[in-house]
C-alpha cells in the first residue's frame, strides 16, 4: 500500500508509471538472461560434445573450443595437402603422382646442437577395432622423403617473466612424393623424430600427437583435404567399422535397422493401439473394467520383472510343442532373439498407446458415430472410416512419439540384439563403439556417432515440436 | 441384448493381438516370474521348488545389498532435487515474454535423445581429465573475482535501494531495474580491476577428482544405508539434468492456469515474490507435484540404462541398481546364470515400485485431490 | 557382446558334396584376422579338401557372458572358446563335449591340459596360453637415467628403480598398477601364497598374502605407480602407450595393441621381478577350443579343432609373433631366439610359464565373482580409505559368504 503514500499529482503519478514501466523492461531483460542461461546449461553438453568430436582426441586436457580443427589456417593447409596427394581438396588420400610439400619447426634453446630430424612415413594401422584388420595397403611402401632441407634460423625467445630461454627457431621442409605406380590410400601418416631438447613449434598441418616424450610429431594424415581433417571422426565412423563378411559399414547398417524397427513399432502400435483404444472407448462389454485396469497396472511393472520370461520366450520361440516352435511360422525355428521381428515382438505391448488412444476416442463426439450406426454400419466401418479419419491429430502424435520411442529405445534391444554386430540398433551399436574404443581411450568415433545417431529425433523435434510438449501432457495424463 | 452381445464379440475381436500380447508378455511373464523366484532355474537344468531360499539369500548377497541402498538412495534424492529445481524453473520462467517457444525447445532437448547418447557425453565429461573437472577448476580458479564481482554488486545494490526509498519509491531490495544497474556496474568495476592487475584468477592445481572408477562415497565414511558413491552421485547428476526438463515444462502448464490475479492480490498484500512462491505457486501446483512425485520415483527406482552403459567404467557395486541387478543375475558373465535369484530380486524391485504408487493413491486421496 | 561375422567363402564343392559349415565363436580383438589368415595361408587347403570349412563369429564385450547366452538358446557355434577363468561353469552346464578318446592330449603342456580337466575328462584344448611380463618404456628409464629393470631385481630393487623414473615428473609414473586380483596374483603368488590352500579355503589374512598387498598398494600410495583409471586409461597397456607410465606388466597381448597405439614406442620386456620366497610369482592365463555337445557336425568340428591346434598352425601363429603355442614340442622354435622386441618378448612370456610360483587363472565353480572382493579391498587401500588389514578382513568375509552360496 506504499504506493498510495505517493502524492497525486500528474507530473509524479507519470515519474511513478514511468518508474514502474523501467522495472517490468528490466525484468524481462533478467527472465532473458535467466532463460540463455538455463538453455546453456540445457543445450551446452551436447553443443560442447559436438565440437569436441572434431578434435584429434576429445579426452585432450583442457577442453577448449579453440581446436585446431576450426582454425581457418588449418583449412586451407589440409586443402592444399589434399590437393597435393590426391587432388582431392575435400577428402584428400595418397595417389601415383603425388608431391606433398611439409614444413616442420622446432625451438632450439642456445646451447643445444642441432641434428636434422628423422622423417619416416610409417606403417601405421589404424586404432582399435575392425579397422586394424582390414587396412591392407600402407602409404609406407609407396612413399618416399625428398629434399629434407634446413630453412634459415630465426633467433627467438620463449617464456615470460623471469623464465625467458633464448634459442633459435629451426625449419625444415621437405616433400613426400608417391613412387612409381600403385593403389591410391587414403591416408599418408608421418612421424618426425628429433632429439631430445629440440622443442615441436609448428608445422604445415598441426601435429596429431607429440610422441616418445615430444620427441616424435606424429601426423595421422598430412594429406586429409578440408573435410578428411575436420571430420576425421565422422569420416572414420562410416569407413573404419566394417563388417568383414559383408564390408558393410556397420554404422549405416545400425542407422537402417533402427530405421526398420522404428516403422514396424509404429505400424504395429497404431493398428493395436487403435483398436484395443477404440474397443475400451466405445463399446459396452463385460471385462471392459478388468481390462482397462490390466492396461493402468501393466505400465507399473518393471520391465526387468518381466524380461526374465520374455526373453525366454523369445529364446524358445514363443511356443513349443516337441519338435514345432511357433515363431517357424514366419521363419524363425531356432527362436526369435537376435532377430528384429523378436524385438518388434516383445515391444509390441505397448499399453500406454492403448490408453492415449482411448483417451482420444472418448474425446470424439458419440453424435458422429451414431449418423454410421443408423446406416447399419459394422463395427469394423464405423472404425476404420468413421473414427479413424477424425483421430489423425492423435495417430500423429502417437506416431511421433513411438518413433522417438523406438529410435532411443535401450533395454530390450540390448538384451535382444547381441550377435552379430550387423543386427544391432544404433544406440546398441553406439554401445559396442563405448566398449571397443572407449577402452583404448578414443573418444572421437564415440562422439561422433553419438552426435549423429541424436540428429533424427532432434530433426523430427523441431518440425513436429507441438506432439513432444503434447506428450508431456498425455504423460500426465497417465494416472 | 444382442447388440450388447455383438458388442462384446466385436470388442473382444478389436482388443485380441492386445490381448494376445498382453496375456503372453504380462500375465504369463509376471506369473513365470514369480515361479522362479521360488525355484533354482539356472537355464541349463531343470527348475527346483527351494520355496523362500532365494529371498533369504538375497539379503545375504552384497551386491543386492548394494544395488537396494543405490536404488533408494537415488530415487529420493534425485527424485526431491528433480521435483524442487523443476518447480523454482517453472515459477522463475513463467511470464509472458516473446520467444518463450524457442527458449523451451532449448530446455527440452536433453529430455528427447536417447539416455546412451546422453550418457556416453556424461561419461566422457565425467573422464578424469573431463568437463566436468575443468569447470571445476575453473571455477576455483576465478572464484576471488566472482566473490569481488558478488559484493560489488550487492553493495551497490543496497546503495541503489536506499537511494530510491530516500526520494520515496517504493523499491524492494530485488528490484529489477536496480538489480539490473547494479550487475552491469559491477561488471565494469571487475574489468577495470582485472586490466589494472589488482584482481587476478588464482593459481590452482588441475581438480583430478575421480568420478568414476572409484568406490569412494558422499559424505566419505558415512553408514553403508547412508553413503552415496560417488559414480552413483554422477549418474544422479544427469538424470537429474535430462529430467529436470520435462518436468519442468509440465508445471509451467499447470501455472499457466493459475490465475494471474492471485499473484496480483498478494502483491498488493505486500507479499515477496518468496513469499507468493510458498504461499499460491506451491499449493496450486499441488496435484502436479504428485504426479510429478511419483513418476519421478517409478522412473528412478526402475533406473537400468546408465549403469549398462558405464558398464566398466565404474566398480558395479558403486552404480548397481535393482533393475541392473536382475539383468546381472540372469547373464552374470562368469558363471551359470541364477534365474530363481534373479526373479526374487525382481520381485522385491516390483513390490518396492507397487508399494510407491499404492502409498501416492492414499495420499492423493487423504488429501482431496 | 560385439560380434563381427568373418565368412570365408569357402564353397569346396569336391565330389558335388557341399562344404559342412563349422562355427567357431571366439574373442574379438585381433582374433578374428588371425582366423582368417590362418584359414587361407595355414590349413584352409587340407580342411577343404575334406569338404570342410569354417566361419568365425567373435564375441566382443563380455565374451562369458555372451556365451552362456549363445549356450542356453542353443545359437552356440560348433566350436568355442572356454577362457581358463570359467571353464568349471562352462563344462558344468553340459554343453560341453568330452574329448577323451577323440583327440590326442599327450602333445599339449600338462597344465594346460589340466586347467579343462573335470574328473578326469578333458573339455578342452587350449590354443595358446601367456603370462606376465614386465615390459619397459626405454626413453623414460635413458631420460631418468635409471637402468631398465632386468631378469636379476628383486621387488626391492624393482620398486627403487621405479621410483627413480617417477621422480623424474609430476605426470610420470614408475607404472600402472590396476586394483585387480588378475594381474595383482601374480605379487602374491611371488610370496609362495596359493588361491586355495590345502583344504580348499582362501585365506587373505595369511601373512605372505598381507605382505604382497602391502609392497603392491604402498607403491600406488607413494605416487609411484597408479591405477590405470586414475589417468583416464582402461588398462596397463594404455597406460603404457601415453609414453608417462615406465613399466607395464602384462602378457604377449599387449604387443599387438602397442603396434597399433603407440608404434614409436620404445620398449624391453623382462621377467618378474623375485619374491620374497626368493622365486618369481605368475599367472598361467590360456584359452581352450571346446566343441558344442549339440552340434550337428560333430565330426567337422573334431576336424577342424585339430587343425587349428595342429603343429602347423601353430607354428605359424608364433612366427606372425601373434600367440605363444600350448605344444610342447614348439618350445625350441628359433623364433624365440630372435633379437627383435617383440620375439624377446615373446620368450619372456613362454619362459614364464615354468619360473617360479605359477599358477592357472583360475577360481573353480565360482569364476571370477571370486576376485570381487580382493579387488575391492585393493582398491579400498590403494586410494587410502582403508587399513590393509581391515579392508583384508572384510574381504575375507564378503569372500567366506561368496563361497558359501556357491554351495
Amino acid at each position: 500500500m506504499r504506493a498510495a503514500t505517493v502524492a497525486p499529482t500528474t507530473a509524479e503519478q507519470r515519474a511513478f508509471e514511468h518508474w514502474q514501466a523501467r522495472r517490468r523492461w528490466a525484468r524481462a531483460g533478467l527472465v532473458y538472461a535467466l532463460m540463455l542461461g538455463f538453455a546453456i546449461i540445457f543445450v551446452g553438453p551436447l553443443l560442447f560434445a559436438t565440437i569436441s568430436s572434431l578434435r584429434t582426441d576429445p579426452l585432450a586436457y583442457p577442453p577448449t573450443l579453440a581446436i585446431p580443427q576450426l582454425q581457418p589456417g588449418n583449412w586451407t593447409a589440409a586443402a592444399r595437402l589434399g590437393q597435393a596427394g590426391a587432388r582431392d581438396r575435400w577428402f584428400g588420400g595418397f595417389a601415383p603422382g603425388a608431391v606433398v610439400p611439409f614444413e616442420i619447426a622446432y625451438f632450439v634453446p642456445d646451447g643445444i646442437e642441432v641434428i636434422e630430424p628423422e622423417v619416416v612415413v610409417p606403417r601405421r594401422r589404424p586404432g582399435a577395432g575392425l579397422g586394424a584388420v582390414l587396412a591392407i595397403e600402407f602409404a609406407a611402401d609407396y612413399a618416399e622423403v625428398y629434399d629434407l632441407r634446413r630453412l634459415p634460423d630465426v633467433p627467438m625467445t620463449v617464456g615470460d617473466g623471469d623464465l625467458t630461454i633464448s634459442g633459435r627457431r629451426v625449419a625444415y621442409a621437405f616433400e613426400v612424393r608417391y613412387l612409381g605406380e600403385g593403389p591410391e590410400i587414403d591416408r599418408l601418416p608421418l612421424d618426425v623424430t628429433a632429439t631430445v631438447g629440440m622443442r615441436y613449434l609448428e608445422s604445415t598441418l598441426t601435429a596429431s600427437r607429440l610422441e616418445r616424450r615430444g620427441r616424435t610429431a606424429s601426423f595421422d594424415n598430412i594429406t586429409p583435404g578440408v573435410l578428411g581433417y575436420v571430420l576425421r571422426n565422422y569420416v572414420r565412423t562410416f569407413n573404419e567399422v566394417r563388417s568383414p563378411a559383408t564390408l558393410q559399414s556397420l554404422f549405416l547398417v545400425w542407422i537402417g535397422n533402427s530405421f526398420t524397427f522404428a516403422f514396424f513399432r509404429i505400424v504395429v502400435t497404431l493398428a493395436i493401439a487403435s483398436m484395443a483404444g477404440y474397443a475400451l472407448a466405445r463399446l459396452r462389454f463385460r471385462g471392459r473394467g478388468l481390462i482397462f485396469m490390466l492396461v493402468l497396472f501393466s505400465q507399473m511393472v518393471p520391465l526387468q520383472v518381466l524380461f526374465i520370461s520374455n526373453y525366454l520366450v523369445l529364446r524358445d520361440g514363443i511356443v513349443t510343442v516337441g519338435d514345432f516352435t511357433l515363431s517357424s511360422l514366419w521363419g524363425y525355428p531356432g527362436g526369435m532373439l537376435n532377430s528384429l521381428t523378436g524385438l518388434i515382438f516383445v515391444t509390441a505391448l505397448n499399453a500406454g498407446a492403448v490408453f492415449i488412444m482411448k483417451q482420444f476416442f472418448e474425446s470424439i463426439p458419440r453424435e458422429v458415430e451414431e449418423a454410421a450406426m443408423i446406416d447399419g454400419a459394422s463395427h469394423w466401418r464405423r472404425y476404420w472410416s468413421v473414427v479413424m479419419p477424425m483421430a489423425r491429430p492423435a495417430l500423429g502424435a502417437l506416431t511421433i512419439l513411438t518413433f522417438q520411442g523406438a529410435w532411443n529405445d535401450f533395454f530390450w534391444p540390448f538384451i535382444v540384439l547381441t550377435s552379430p554386430e550387423t543386427i544391432k540398433t544404433l544406440p546398441i551399436g553406439l554401445l559396442s563403439f563405448r566398449n571397443t574404443y572407449g577402452a583404448v581411450g578414443d573418444w572421437g568415433l564415440i562422439l561422433a556417432g553419438a552426435v549423429m545417431s541424436a540428429i533424427p529425433v532432434i530433426i523430427l523435434f523441431i518440425v513436429f515440436q507441438r506432439y513432444f510438449l503434447e506428450g508431456v501432457s498425455f504423460g500426465g495424463g497417465k494416472e | 441384448m444382442r447388440t450388447k452381445r455383438a458388442d462384446t464379440v466385436a470388442a473382444y475381436l478389436f482388443l485380441l493381438p492386445f490381448l494376445t500380447l498382453l496375456t503372453i508378455f504380462f500375465l504369463y511373464a509376471t506369473v513365470r516370474a514369480v515361479y522362479f523366484s521360488f525355484t533354482d532355474y539356472d537355464l541349463f537344468r531343470e527348475p527346483n521348488w527351494v520355496g523362500f531360499r532365494n529371498y533369504l539369500a538375497l539379503f545375504q548377497d552384497a551386491l543386492f545389498l548394494s544395488a537396494l541402498r543405490n536404488s533408494v538412495l537415488f530415487a529420493l534424492i534425485v527424485t526431491a532435487i528433480q521435483t524442487f529445481l523443476a518447480l523454482v524453473m517453472a515459477a522463475v520462467l513463467n511470464q509472458k515474454v516473446r520467444g518463450i517457444g524457442f527458449f523451451r525447445a532449448a530446455f527440452y532437448m536433453p529430455s528427447i535423445t536417447s539416455s546412451v547418447v546422453i550418457t556416453l557425453i556424461f561419461l566422457w565429461m565425467f573422464q578424469r581429465r573431463g568437463l566436468i573437472n575443468y569447470l571445476n577448476e575453473s571455477l576455483q580458479r576465478w572464484l576471488p573475482i566472482l566473490v569481488a564481482f558478488v559484493l560489488i554488486a550487492l553493495v551497490l545494490q543496497v546503495l541503489q535501494v536506499l537511494w530510491e526509498r530516500s526520494r520515496a519509491l517504493p523499491a524492494r531490495w530485488t528490484d529489477p531495474a536496480l538489480l539490473v544497474v547494479s550487475l552491469l556496474l559491477a561488471g565494469a568495476a571487475i574489468w577495470l580491476l582485472t586490466t589494472l592487475g589488482m584482481l587476478s584468477p588464482r593459481d590452482v592445481a588441475p581438480v583430478d577428482f575421480i568420478w568414476l572408477q572409484t568406490r569412494d562415497t558422499i559424505p566419505a565414511g558415512a553408514p553403508f544405508w547412508l553413503s552415496v558413491p560417488i559414480p552413483l552421485a554422477a549418474i544422479m547428476i544427469q538424470n537429474i539434468f535430462t529430467t529436470i526438463p520435462t518436468f519442468m515444462l509440465m508445471y509451467l502448464a499447470a501455472l499457466q492456469d493459475v490465475p494471474k490475479s492471485h499473484y496480483e492480490a498478494a502483491s498488493i498484500d505486500g507479499a515477496t515474490a518468496t513469499q507468493q512462491f510458498f504461499r499460491i505457486t506451491i499449493p496450486s501446483v499441488a496435484p502436479v507435484t504428485f504426479l510429478v512425485l511419483t513418476l519421478s520415483m517409478i522412473g528412478t527406482l526402475q533406473m537400468f540404462d546408465q549403469v549398462a552403459i558405464f558398464g566398466d567404467a565404474a566398480p558395479l557395486r558403486s552404480v548397481v541398481t535393482l533393475a541392473y541387478f536382475v539383468y546381472n543375475r540372469m547373464f552374470p558373465g562368469a558363471q551359470t546364470p541364477e534365474v530363481g535369484f534373479a526373479a526374487a530380486g525382481a520381485m522385491f524391485l516390483a513390490l518396492l515400485t507397487l508399494a510407491v504408487v499404492l502409498l501416492q493413491r492414499r495420499l492423493v486421496r487423504s488429501e482431496g485431490y | 557382446m560385439r560380434q563381427i561375422v568373418i565368412a570365408i567363402l569357402g564353397l569346396a564343392l569336391l565330389g558335388g558334396a557341399l562344404a559342412q559349415q563349422v562355427r567357431i565363436m571366439g574373442y574379438g580383438g585381433q582374433d578374428p584376422a588371425i582366423k582368417v589368415r590362418l584359414l587361407d595361408e595355414v590349413i584352409g587347403a587340407s580342411l577343404e579338401a575334406e569338404g570342410i570349412t569354417f566361419t568365425y563369429e567373435p564375441l566382443e564385450g563380455d565374451y562369458n557372458a555372451a556365451l552362456f547366452n549363445a549356450l542356453s538358446a542353443g545359437t552356440a557355434g560348433d566350436i568355442f572358446y572356454i577362457p581358463v577363468e570359467t571353464a568349471p561353469g562352462i563344462i558344468a552346464t553340459g554343453k560341453v563335449l568330452p574329448l577323451d578318446g577323440l583327440i590326442d592330449t599327450n602333445a599339449f603342456i600338462d597344465s594346460l591340459v589340466e586347467a579343462y580337466t573335470v574328473d578326469g575328462t578333458v573339455y578342452g584344448i587350449a590354443k595358446d596360453f601367456n603370462t606376465l611380463a614386465i615390459h619397459y618404456n626405454i626413453d623414460l628409464f635413458e631420460e631418468a637415467g635409471v637402468e631398465v629393470p632386468n631378469a636379476e631385481d628383486t621387488w626391492e630393487s624393482f620398486a627403487d628403480k621405479l621410483r627413480g623414473v617417477a621422480a623424474l615428473d609430476a605426470d610420470v609414473y614408475g607404472a600402472c598398477f590396476p586394483a585387480g586380483f588378475d594381474r595383482f596374483g601374480a605379487f602374491a603368488f611371488a610370496t609362495g601364497w596359493q588361491t586355495f590352500d590345502a583344504t580348499g579355503a582362501s585365506n587373505l589374512l595369511d601373512p605372505d598374502f598381507v605382505e604382497a598387498v602391502t609392497w603392491y598398494t604402498d607403491l600406488v600410495r607413494e605416487g609411484v605407480a597408479i591405477q590405470p583409471s586414475d589417468i583416464g586409461q582402461g588398462w596397463t597397456g594404455g597406460c603404457f602407450a601415453t609414453d608417462n607410465v615406465a613399466v607395464a606388466i602384462e602378457g604377449a597381448w599387449i604387443l599387438g595393441f602397442l603396434r597399433n597405439e603407440a608404434p614409436n614406442l620404445q620398449f624391453g620386456t623382462t621377467f618378474m621381478p623375485i619374491g620374497p620366497s626368493g622365486e618369481r610369482g605368475n599367472f598361467l592365463y590360456t584359452v581352450a577350443y571346446g566343441v558344442n555337445v549339440d552340434s550337428p557336425h560333430r565330426d567337422a568340428a573334431l576336424r577342424v579343432l585339430e587343425a587349428l591346434t595342429s603343429p602347423e598352425a601353430q607354428q605359424w601363429v608364433l612366427e606372425q609373433g601373434l600367440a605363444i603355442p600350448s605344444r610342447t614340442e614348439l618350445a625350441d622354435n628359433p623364433f624365440f631366439l630372435e633379437d627383435t622386441p617383440e620375439a624377446v618378448a615373446n620368450a619372456v612370456v613362454f619362459a614364464g610359464a615354468d619360473d617360479g610360483n605359477v599358477l592357472g587363472f583360475q577360481f573353480g565353480t565360482i569364476g571370477t565373482d571370486w576376485m570381487t572382493p580382493v579387488n575391492d579391498a585393493l582398491v579400498a587401500i590403494m586410494t587410502g580409505q582403508s587399513s590393509v588389514e581391515a579392508a583384508l578382513t572384510e574381504a575375507q568375509r564378503d569372500l567366506d559368504a561368496l563361497i558359501q552360496r556357491a554351495r
